[in-house]
């Protein structure tokens, strides 16, 4: 919303500076700021008179001009107008023009004779499109004055209008906040409404099948009106306010609108079949072409004003071609009117227009007071505008007035929200200066009724409100706090802290990603829950919510493969969503862990050779992780995704929390990676319910550990979990540790089909020095078990 | 005395000078090998015995063997001195390993940063879905179904009649409806808004929410609670601007302004001229969501705030286009 500060001076003194008052109308709510508008014309363009035309010897669609600067010299311009006649003025631009920062204006040489400046056509200033000829100044403009000068240099606010606030969309609202702010009075321009001619009841009728749509729809008619352009004054206002002059009519109801906020319609009179005016909902499928020249397909919750016959506007919304006022027209009707605004919402909303008519409408305009004014004094502005007079009397169908609402201010409730004492007279000065009147008052309360262009006023909080915005520097802040204690504080962000610091310890990158995805990629995803989608989604890449978190993170390893980087390690903790039929939303949500690695080992260093960091070093970070929070887990190998070279469950009190696994070297072919992929997803909202951050401590033994190597040879095909697993599970109650420590193959030495796989075990008591008999024993008997089991044989 | 002999004595050494990891031990290898009555010395006095043709031969083996002995043990004795003189022999200059270096995404940061300095003030942490019901989005803050205040948020709606949250604000009914005043939270998480993508906007962005219900809580307390947030985020210097606003779901509302940090308060690009910058929203809570929640209102008061992550991160870090929050390039994640 724009205000002209020059227009709202018409209805409040202002004694502050500007700037200072867009300060304290922001800090009371209204976000505004100051702009100054006009000065829009380069500086070196000046009024200039042309004394001479002829035509140009080298061309024939340019001339050759001598114009008067005013400064005594005389500039010789070549012009290719077919408009430029000698006698003319015209604005010129002087050597030295700058139009923009790159572009000066310089003398040049056009097809041989020297040009001295420019004649200005309106696009060539910003001032309109046209360029087909020169914009010729009227005679009484001064040679040599700068050409600026004949621009108003208005200021505007250019506020920012909360949802609630209708009333702001108007000067009068504006006017009505500054009078809160500073204490200057309001006051509306006097209506001078001349009445003559035929009463309206005889030339006009109107009738609303729809009271509850529109509650009220009042009507005058002005006729015998002269449609012409609207003076200089009013175009001016218009313009500054962001509205383009039209004509007298059209003109006035706008600045009608700008100035009280009540938005107008202005039919033609003769061109309403039956001089009716009908209100009713428009059926199904039924058309209407709108002023904007759209043919439209209307439901059954648009609300249509109509002639005796036809639609002839969308009501609170927009007119229609059939009945617009144009230069023939000569007797206009007047519709200043109230309609619901859920109707004229859900109109707008189906049409997808909004204007500013519908934006007033649907937030609440002023059955009463607003809607007579500005009926009356648009009649009276077109007839003192266009010659015209108005009708005897006014229409005016209102079955069920809308009366002001009543609302109690208790003044220790004021101090019970906004924490300070406001003494009665503040709170009576502050509610009536914004327009509210107070009916009754005692030192503990106001009665105060409500205007009903503050729709957003209804209960006692609301008049606090209105009060504590006006004094709002005055709260101070508490220093001292109140703190209140809950039964137990939160224990999941220190979870999740600890998550991330773990990842980050171990050199990822904490990625985020967008929740939103397409459908192919939460297709793909790891648990295969059903994708939940999004009904109105930005772009099909983003019309679902992601299930899992892997595939958002190969998104992220593509973007960086294609930039080469080439140690990508990422990880992320969010929610992925599970579409659930069972739940309210139709939406199930795991907090997971998701991580990603395609990196070496180490960075590229001259100590250790370039290896990947792939599923081992993956699995070694798991194994950290896990056994860090506590858990127990087991790796099942899972076979149903071909994509990955080896993925696995990752089992935690006999349910599957987790994936882990390593893509197929082939599946990012096009990527060019330089190290495989690696990935792992936890569900880390579900660990958390069975993690206990507390532990308890064991006394380290006092005890030497004993420390023997096993080396086995034994079929290929055996896995190295499973022997793990043996020694485990039968190395007695003094074996601490286990290591897989040497993996060595060589079918020369060892036969194609063996391997000899090496282990450290560590023995220790918390009772005793272990003797190395009994660990010998305990050695021994491993070995024939896993002989016996495997076939295996010492190396 | 033969060859083998000699080898074995050699490789003797060597698994003797291994083990000697300090100059007390070395003096014991020097000595076990090639002192007085040491092995080498041993080996020479067996000379005799070898027969004359091979005696030339077996003298050079045993020469080299007294002089490689030798070498190896001065050689070791020198590493043993001083560090100074080991760095000679060893190229220290060489670069330490390329170690991964982790790094914390500039959001969650500033998330945990935030959350802090309100868990010191006493607040817990709440959390809330992201999928959410109308109501809970809605209607439980004082949004009525067909109400224009709906327009602020573009939201997105999910198949079944959910919602992607357009705010944590849905966390303070949540949590409310399941607890007895007082209740004092801040609850993070992502929100979600349908506006195209742009470097001014994304569809999805952070905020913390913060409430507070409880007997006798007014807007000074707010005022108080906002301040000290500030300073401790901003510095102590920073100045504070309350001003007027509305939401739907406090009354009254007001947007707390901060005096810009790029300019200190005379205006740049950034605060657009104005000096100061828009962090948060905040006001007391509107008696209908007590209501909602099944609060007396006139019993309870209370204050809610919420504020947008990303605009104070990108802020803070002189970022101009929100995209590169949501891309995890590498290159840009390790500088954090
Ligand atoms: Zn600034």
């Amino acid at each position: 919303m724009i205000v002209s500060t020059d227009w709202l001076k018409e209805y409040i003194d202002i004694d502050m500076p500007l700037d200072e008052l867009a300060d304290k109308l922001t800090v009371a709510g209204i976000e505004c700021v100051l702009k100054e508008t006009g000065k829009r014309i380069p500086e070196g363009v000046v009024v200039g008179r042309v004394l001479e035309k002829a035509a140009h010897p080298n061309a024939d669609k340019l001339s050759v001009c001598k114009v008067d600067d005013g400064s005594g010299e005389t500039l010789n311009i070549v012009c290719g107008a077919p408009n430029v006649e000698a006698g003319q003025r015209v604005p010129l631009a002087r050597p030295g023009t700058r139009f923009t920062p790159d572009f000066e204006l310089k003398k040049v040489k056009l097809r041989g004779v020297e040009s001295e400046g420019m004649i200005c056509a309106e696009d060539e200033l910003g001032l309109g499109e046209d360029h087909t000829g020169i914009i010729v100044l009227p005679d009484d403009y001064e040679i040599g004055r700068p050409y600026n000068e004949y621009f108003s240099s208005g200021t505007v606010l250019d506020i920012d209008v909360t949802a609630n606030r209708p009333d702001i969309m108007s000067h009068w609202g504006v006017a009505r906040m500054v009078s809160a702010v500073t204490g200057a009075a309001f006051r509306k321009a006097p209506v001078d409404l001349h009445e003559h001619g035929p009463d309206i009841h005889d030339i006009a009728e109107v009738h609303i099948e729809n009271t509850e749509a529109c509650p009220r729809y009042s009507a005058r008619v002005v006729r015998n009106v002269q449609i012409a352009p609207s003076p200089e004054w009013m175009q001016e206002r218009l313009e500054a306010v962001g509205l383009r002059p039209v004509n007298n009519v059209v003109d006035a109801a706008n600045y009608v609108l700008m100035e009280t906020g009540h938005p107008l319609h202005t039919f033609d009179h003769d061109k309403l079949e039956g001089n009716t005016i009908r209100v009713r909902f428009a059926e199904k499928d039924e058309k209407f072409v709108t002023l904007d020249h759209k043919e439209r397909v209307l439901s059954e919750d648009v609300l249509l004003i109509c002639d005796a016959q036809d639609p002839v506007a969308l009501a609170g919304i927009m007119g229609g071609t059939e009945t617009e006022v144009d230069e023939n027209t000569r007797n206009v009707l007047i519709e200043s009117a109230y309609f619901a605004p859920g109707v004229i919402r859900r109109g707008s909303k189906q049409q997808q227009l909004s204007t500013d008519a519908s934006k007033r409408f649907e937030r609440g305009a002023d059955p009463n007071e607003a809607l007579e004014y500005a009926r009356d004094r648009l009649a009276a502005l077109i007839a003192d505008l266009g010659g015209g007079e108005v009708a005897k009397g006014a229409i005016d169908v209102y079955p069920e007035p809308v009366e002001p609402k009543k609302v109690s201010l208790r003044l220790d409730h004021v101090k019970r929200i906004t924490g300070i004492e406001i003494s009665p007279e503040d709170c009576r000065a502050t509610l009536s200066r914004l327009g509210f009147t107070i009916l009754h008052e005692d030192e503990r309360s106001l009665q105060v009724e409500v205007p009903t262009f503050r729709p957003d006023v209804e209960r006692e909080i609301d008049l606090v409100e209105e009060v504590a915005m006006n004094h709002i520097e005055r709260i101070p802040s508490m220093s001292r706090m109140t703190i209140s204690v809950p039964e137990a504080y939160d224990r999941f962000h220190p979870y999740v802290t600890g998550i991330r610091n773990f990842f980050i310890g171990h050199g990822f990158h904490e990625a985020v990603n967008n929740s939103l995805t397409g459908e192919e990629a939460a297709e793909k995803g790891i648990w295969g829950y059903p994708p939940l989608k999004v009904m109105n989604p930005l772009s099909v890449e983003m019309n679902v919510l992601r299930t899992d978190m892997l595939q958002p993170l190969i998104g992220s390893l593509q973007s960086n493969a294609a930039k080469k980087r080439s140690s990508i390690r990422l990880f992320e903790l969010a929610n992925v969503i599970e579409k659930n039929d069972y739940s309210e939303t139709r939406a199930e949500e795991h907090y997971n862990l998701g991580v990603l690695c395609s990196s070496p080992l180490w960075g590229l260093n001259w100590a250790e050779e370039d290896k990947a960091a792939g599923i081992f070093y993956l699995k070694g970070i798991l194994h950290h992780f896990l056994d860090d929070l506590g858990f127990h887990y087991k790796l099942n190998e899972n076979r149903n995704r071909d994509e990955f070279e080896i993925l696995y469950d990752i089992v935690v009190r006999k349910s599957v929390v987790g994936k882990i696994g390593q893509y197929n070297e082939g599946h990012f072919e096009k990527l060019q990676l330089k190290y495989p992929v690696a990935v792992m997803e936890l569900q880390a909202g579900k660990l958390y319910k069975w993690y206990s951050p507390e532990k308890k401590y064991t006394p380290p033994s006092p005890y030497p550990s004993i420390f023997r190597d096993m080396s086995l040879v034994m079929d290929k095909k055996v896995k190295a979990a499973a022997i793990l697993n043996e020694i485990n599970q039968h190395g007695g109650k003094y074996l601490v540790d286990c290591v897989l420590y040497d993996m060595y193959i060589d079918d020369k030495k060892l036969g194609d089909d063996k391997k000899a796989l090496s282990f450290r075990l560590e023995f220790r008591s918390d009772t005793q020095t272990l003797q190395d008999k009994m660990v010998d024993n305990v050695m021994e008997k491993l070995f024939k078990q896993i002989k016996h089991q495997y076939g295996a044989q010492l190396r | 005395m033969t060859k083998e002999t000699i080898l074995e004595v050699r490789k003797q050494f060597e698994e003797a000078l291994n083990r000697a990891k300090d100059p007390a031990s070395l003096e014991k290898v020097k000595h076990e090998f090639l002192g007085r009555k040491g092995k080498v010395a041993g080996l020479f006095s067996m000379m005799g015995d070898i027969p004359p043709e091979s005696r030339k031969e077996m003298g050079k083996m045993l020469n080299k063997l007294k002089d490689d002995l030798s070498e190896a043990v001065a050689l070791r004795s020198e590493a043993f001195a001083s560090g100074k003189e080991r760095a000679k022999r060893i190229d220290y200059s060489l670069p330490g390993y390329a170690v991964h270096r982790g790094s914390q995404h500039p959001l969650t940061r500033a998330v945990d940063d935030m959350l802090s300095i309100f868990e010191r003030l006493g607040f817990d942490i709440a959390y809330g879905p992201e999928v959410e019901t109308d109501w809970y989005n809605f209607e439980s803050l004082n949004f009525p179904p067909n109400h224009p205040a709906r327009d602020m948020q573009d939201t997105f709606y999910t198949e079944g009649g959910g919602v992607l949250r357009t705010h944590t604000s849905p966390v303070q009914t949540r949590y409310m409806s399941s607890h007895e005043p007082p209740v004092r939270i801040v609850a993070p998480g992502r929100v979600y808004r349908n506006e195209a993508i742009s470097a001014r906007s994304y569809c999805l962005f952070h905020q913390i929410e913060g409430l507070y219900v409880d007997e006798n809580i007014t807007f000074a307390d707010l005022k108080g609670t906002i301040e000290l947030f500030c300073r401790l985020y901003y510095g102590k210097d920073v100045k504070i601007r309350f001003r007027g606003s509305y939401f739907p779901f406090t009354e009254p509302s007001a947007e707390i302004d901060v005096s810009c940090f790029l300019c200190g308060g005379k205006g740049c690009p950034v605060c657009k001229q104005t000096g100061w910058l828009e962090i948060m929203g905040c006001g007391m809570v509107d008696p209908n969501v007590l209501k909602a929640v099944g609060y007396d209102h006139e019993k309870y008061s209370g204050y809610a705030f919420g504020l947008g992550v990303e605009r104070m991160v990108m802020m803070r870090l002189g970022i101009h286009d929100i995209r590169i929050l949501f891309e995890n390039d590498v290159e840009f994640l390790r500088q954090f």
